[in-house]
């Protein structure tokens, strides 16, 4: 099942690439188009989202497309 | 004090870069516009300043190379200064832990970290007796936790409210990143 649209969207935009092309097990030191500056555009993404700044936990927890679907609280 | 120290100087180069051991001549008007850059100095929680060339100089001078490094990061195509590292050797229990800052915004993205760590560490580790490597960055320096991450460093612990904002007194959390020389070592053999 592919991860949920809105964490494949916001990574997307973050790495500068079509949705589509963002790899199902996209990850942080694998997925060579998700840089630092994309994690940067990543994770205030995710703040913009979800009205609020990541806490500590969730900040180091995300490495991941399924942990972006996860702290949007959606299904992978 | 300008005078060099007495220590094993670095002098190292990767693929695209030169890591060398900073001198008083280093001190340039690039590296005091860093001081001056609140997106430089912003993410590493300390206070944007005006650095005059002597304080730089004595600065550079105050390492001395065996437990205190200062480590230029130079573009070898150009031979242009882009950053530093700064690496305290604890040499009771043989760690090295790690600073590193990027002042040529037109590097950020570009792995430069990774590349010119990862020459670090091999030197740390397999010539310096190094056996554990370790980095402290902000919880929300979101780059360096990506860089640190993608290395294969382990996060070993958030230090809750650890530091003081240099802007608004709030406390910041920090993280602490690990890496040991075995596990790095592995990495290496995976092709890291």
């Amino acid at each position: 099942m592919s991860k949920s649209s809105a964490a494949r969207q916001i990574l997307a935009e973050a790495v500068n690439a079509g949705a589509e092309t963002i790899p199902e097990d996209a990850r942080i030191g694998t997925y060579e188009r998700w840089d630092s500056l994309a994690h940067l555009r990543l994770l205030l993404t995710i703040e913009q989202k979800l009205g609020r700044a990541l806490d500590a936990d969730e900040v180091v927890r995300i490495e991941s497309l399924a942990d972006v679907a996860a702290i949007l609280g959606e299904q992978s | 004090m300008t005078t060099r120290p007495a220590g094993q100087s670095i002098d190292i180069a990767t693929a695209r870069f030169r890591l060398r051991t900073l001198t008083p001549a280093d001190a340039s008007a690039r590296w005091q516009d860093w001081g001056k850059d609140p997106q430089v100095m912003g993410p590493l929680n300390a206070p944007v300043r005006d650095m005059p060339l002597n304080y730089l100089a004595n600065y550079a001078a105050s390492f001395d190379n065996e437990h205190r490094h200062l480590i230029g990061i130079f573009d070898k195509a150009s031979d242009t200064h882009i950053g530093f590292f700064i690496i305290e050797i604890d040499r009771v229990h043989r760690c090295a832990t790690f600073n590193v800052v990027i002042g040529d915004k037109i590097w950020w993205g570009k792995s430069v970290v990774n590349e010119t760590r990862a020459a670090l560490l091999d030197h740390f580790f397999e010539r310096r007796g190094v056996e554990k490597a370790i980095g402290s960055p902000l919880a929300r320096n979101f780059p360096a936790v990506f860089n640190y991450k993608a290395q294969g460093w382990r996060h070993e612990g958030t230090l809750r409210g650890h530091r003081l904002s240099v802007n608004d007194g709030a406390r910041l959390d920090q993280y602490q990143f690990g890496l040991l020389r075995d596990d790095w070592r592995k990495l290496r053999k995976a092709g890291a």
